[in-house]
């Protein structure tokens, strides 16, 4: 298992050097001057070429990619262009939101999503089957700031239940779980359609494999079959797109991000796109980069602690 | 004798810790405490700058008018006057030989903020002679243009002296001396202790307001500076959010998380939020002023009988209802006469015979006349602001129904911006606002504006050349209300040659909690939001 996560590991290099040298290209072929972005559309042409100057987008290609890099083997993400602020600082007070919200976003969808899939399974073609197929396809319907709005708009504006807006620091934890219900539940509810029609596809599957009819047929209750028998098999397809589900969730946390008003790494890309802010770009995908890398690492542990089938060799 | 058990005892416990910390926190003298704190909801990802002399932006516009002062000060609510603000009073200028000197004398007790690793100090006549030489050099200010042929001198501790190479009016000179762009003062040793890159989210001026804290994408928290020379500010602070989500922003003021936001310009959301009973929409100035470039120079467009056709096919009253009034109204010259001298108002357009008016019909004949029976298709781009992008829909429609087919290409508004820079449109919609028409006229319609030819390029998208004079010597006139005729018959003059057509303003517009009180009247405020300063209340509901 060890040798199976180094080679792993090393194998993540030359991925990353790719990726890395996709970023570096895409930052600087989007359209756009940062410097004129940074000074505003009534600065003179002087400002603008002496910021440039400043900011170093003077220099040669080839040479902002071998800074890039060197930067980058050293640790070092570099500081905004716009506020001058090391961008390691920006990442690091906004990643634990992100990862708060994906987190609990996840929970909701397994602690939910799971037990519908399993019962709509069960009783497949039946009532139950009916409604929960219904809810899971209202949960992949509804665009998520759509959804926001309107939770922010019944829980907090017209219930006064929630707050609607923000996200305190994590030393006053009352109040910042207070912020995370509204935003985990936007995106929740769309994990539990995902996670809920993976559960049920898989669990009617397993539940006419011979073992099960094995199971049953030595007497074994139906509520033995489902949670020892059945569950185990029938969540392994879950376990594997978890992971993408946890990728793709923190990219799509940015629409939650942006309409609850709360500090996270998608609302921080976005506004570094909006201003052409190249450093902070750049070092934000970079740092989505490693995540992808670690995410698919967890997961490939975690299937092999659920399914002792698979070994690595 | 009473005797509790475990139970009791806890509940007990719990009520003397309660108590305890609120002994302690009522105990606590703290002045903070005692005030509110104003949350404001700013229509922006984030912060780009809190350099004055950079700032353009407006949630960067909105942070810098509470954290600085200048030397004179655009009166609070109402930037139609000028009024001394860390001077002790608005001097008359002297002439020396050909230049003109301008000699402020400083108030005694205005203090510079204290920073980290630095203590609040007394700002003296150096602070102001550095500050002005940082806005006059290109390396360290957006606006050092302003301040070409101008020096500085510290006369004393408390008097300083601008001296100008060729005089101009007080309409010119002092905005430039003002709470807007250049004009701000920093604090010296600030500035050179913190350096120029830390300045850009931890400034330190003299204003009602300091940084306290800065989360990038999140807030930017500013704290009464109670060293405030015009007094302790009546808030503890005000904390920017930036978000840059209107409805999140809507909801957040409704459920009283917010108190002050940025609202929608449409005359629609104005009426809702008024229509709410819990809130009130506001509608302030300057506008900011949407108008067509003609390139002069372009092959087809030189005719001026094209531009005529394009001028009659044009439909103010079209592109007023895209905001509705009061938020939009139609403005008679480029230059607004609203809010600053030199503008034309519906009269005296209508007597100089410049009065855009919709004839659909004299333009068809126009254009046949020019030699454009069945119209010509002309390209440009658009960014995707709703200011720019729906005012060149309502053009393309209108030169449609007239035979011309004008294709518009959206790209994002940093890129619109560089394009247009470039020479890419024949046709440029721009939404401007200046203080002042010099301003307005050189950055559009001066022959050294031309984009990229001419000899300090800026904004001069038609290529327009002939009121050169005119602006020159308004700009050396001293006399303000000689200065205004000029500027008028420069507005008359390049209307009618339809190198530039006026839509409409576009005015700002604010929602805020009822309990909220801004401390003045709201008539315009040049940094364009409500302005918050030491005299901004909040009442409890």
């Amino acid at each position: 298992m060890l040798k199976h996560i180094i080679r792993r590991l090393l194998l993540a290099i030359p991925t990353l050097l790719a990726v890395f040298t996709v970023i570096f290209i895409i930052v600087r072929v989007a359209p756009g001057d940062p410097a004129t972005a940074v000074l505003g559309d009534n600065a003179s042409q002087q400002a603008v070429e002496s910021l440039r100057e400043r900011m170093g987008l003077n220099e040669p290609l080839w040479k902002q990619y071998v800074t890039f890099l060197g930067d980058l083997a050293r640790g070092d993400l570099g500081d905004s262009l716009k506020t001058s602020q090391p961008v390691w600082n920006q990442i690091r007070s906004a990643l634990p939101h992100t990862l708060e919200l994906t987190a609990a976003a996840i929970i909701i969808g397994l602690v939910v999503g799971i037990p519908i899939g399993i019962i709509t399974a069960v009783r497949r073609n039946q009532w139950p089957d009916y409604l929960g197929r219904v809810v899971s396809l209202l949960g992949l319907s509804f665009p998520a700031f759509y959804l926001g709005i309107l939770l922010m708009y019944f829980f907090a504006v017209r219930l006064n239940w929630l707050p609607a807006v923000g996200a305190p620091a994590f030393s006053d934890p009352a109040a910042n779980l207070k912020h995370l219900i509204l935003p985990a539940i936007t995106l929740g509810l769309i994990e539990i359609a995902y996670i809920s029609r993976m559960t049920r596809s898989a669990m009617i599957a397993v539940l006419t494999d011979d073992y099960i009819r094995t199971a049953r047929a030595k007497g074994l209750q139906e509520r033995a079959v489902l949670l020892k028998h059945a569950l185990r098999a029938g969540l392994l397809p879950v376990v594997s797109l978890v992971g993408i589900f946890v990728i793709s969730l923190i990219g799509s946390s940015v629409l939650v991000e942006e309409v609850f008003a709360r500090p996270g790494l998608g609302k921080l890309m976005v506004g570094a796109t909006k201003q052409k802010d190249y450093t902070s770009l750049q070092s934000i995908m970079v740092v989505y980069a490693f995540i992808i890398v670690i995410v698919n690492l967890l997961t490939d542990i975690v299937y092999t602690w659920v399914d002792p089938r698979v070994k690595y060799t | 004798m009473v005797r509790f058990g475990t139970r009791g005892r806890l509940v007990m416990l719990a009520a003397a810790l309660l108590l305890t910390i609120q002994g302690i926190a009522l105990a606590t003298p703290s002045v903070a405490q005692d005030r509110p704190t104003l949350r404001f909801g700013v229509n922006a990802a984030d912060l780009s700058t809190l350099d004055p002399h950079f700032a353009s932006g407006t949630q960067d516009r909105t942070a810098v008018d509470m954290i600085f002062n200048a030397l004179v000060r655009f009166a609070p609510g109402d930037a139609t006057r000028i009024e001394p603000d860390i001077a002790t009073e608005i001097p008359e200028p002297v002439m020396d030989g050909d230049s003109q000197v301008w000699t402020f004398t400083l108030r005694d007790d205005v203090m510079c903020q204290p920073w980290e690793g630095g203590e609040a100090y007394t700002l003296t006549a150096d602070d102001v002679v550095a500050s002005l030489e940082k806005s006059a050099n290109p390396d360290t200010s957006a606006y050092a243009g302003d301040y070409a042929g101008w020096s500085f001198a510290k006369v004393d501790d408390a008097t300083v002296s601008i001296t100008l190479e060729s005089a101009v009016s007080p309409t010119l000179f002092l905005p430039k001396v003002a709470n807007y762009n250049g004009g701000f003062i920093v604090c010296a040793q600030a500035y050179e202790a913190i350096g120029a890159e830390g300045f850009t989210t931890a400034p330190v001026g003299t204003g009602p307001f300091m940084v306290g804290e800065y989360v990038p994408q999140t807030s930017l928290s500013l704290v009464a500076n109670d060293s405030y020379f015009r007094g302790a500010p009546q808030l503890a602070g005000v904390e920017l959010r930036y978000m840059p989500d209107a409805a999140s922003r809507e909801l957040a003021l409704q459920s009283g998380e917010l108190d002050v936001i940025h609202g929608i310009g449409e005359a629609q959301w104005v009426d809702r939020i008024n229509a709410e009973g819990n809130m009130v929409a506001e509608v302030f100035g300057p506008g900011e002023v949407a108008f067509l470039n003609l390139n002069v120079e372009h092959e087809i467009l030189s005719d001026p009988l094209v531009r005529q056709a394009i001028l009659h096919a044009i439909d103010l009253e079209e592109h007023q209802a895209l905001y509705g009034s009061p938020v939009a109204e139609i403005v008679y010259s480029i230059v607004p006469a609203t809010f600053m001298p030199g503008g034309l108002t519906q009269e005296e357009a209508e007597a100089a015979g410049v009065l855009v008016t919709y004839d659909p019909d004299r333009s068809r004949e126009l254009l046949a006349e020019a030699g454009y029976p069945d119209g010509f298709s002309i390209s440009v781009v658009t960014s995707e602001m709703p200011a720019y992008r729906a005012n060149y829909e309502v053009l393309q429609a209108e030169l449609a129904d007239v035979g011309i087919d004008l294709q518009v290409e959206v790209v994002d508004h940093a890129t619109m911006h560089a394009q247009i820079r470039e020479d890419v449109n024949p046709i440029v919609v721009y939404v401007a606002n200046r203080p002042n028409a010099d301003l307005f006229l050189t950055q559009f319609f001066h022959s050294n504006s031309i984009v990229v030819t001419g000899a300090s390029p800026v904004t001069n998208f038609s290529h327009y050349a002939a009121i050169d004079g005119l602006i020159e010597q308004a700009r050396a006139e001293t006399d303000p209300d000689a200065q205004a005729d000029l500027w008028k018959q420069a507005n008359i003059q390049l209307q009618t040659d339809v190198a530039g057509i006026p839509l409409h303003y576009q005015l700002q517009v604010y929602a805020r909690s009822p309990n909220v009180n801004y401390g003045h009247e709201l008539v315009s405020v040049l940094a364009l939001y409500p302005g918050i300063n030491e005299t901004t209340t909040i009442t409890s509901s």
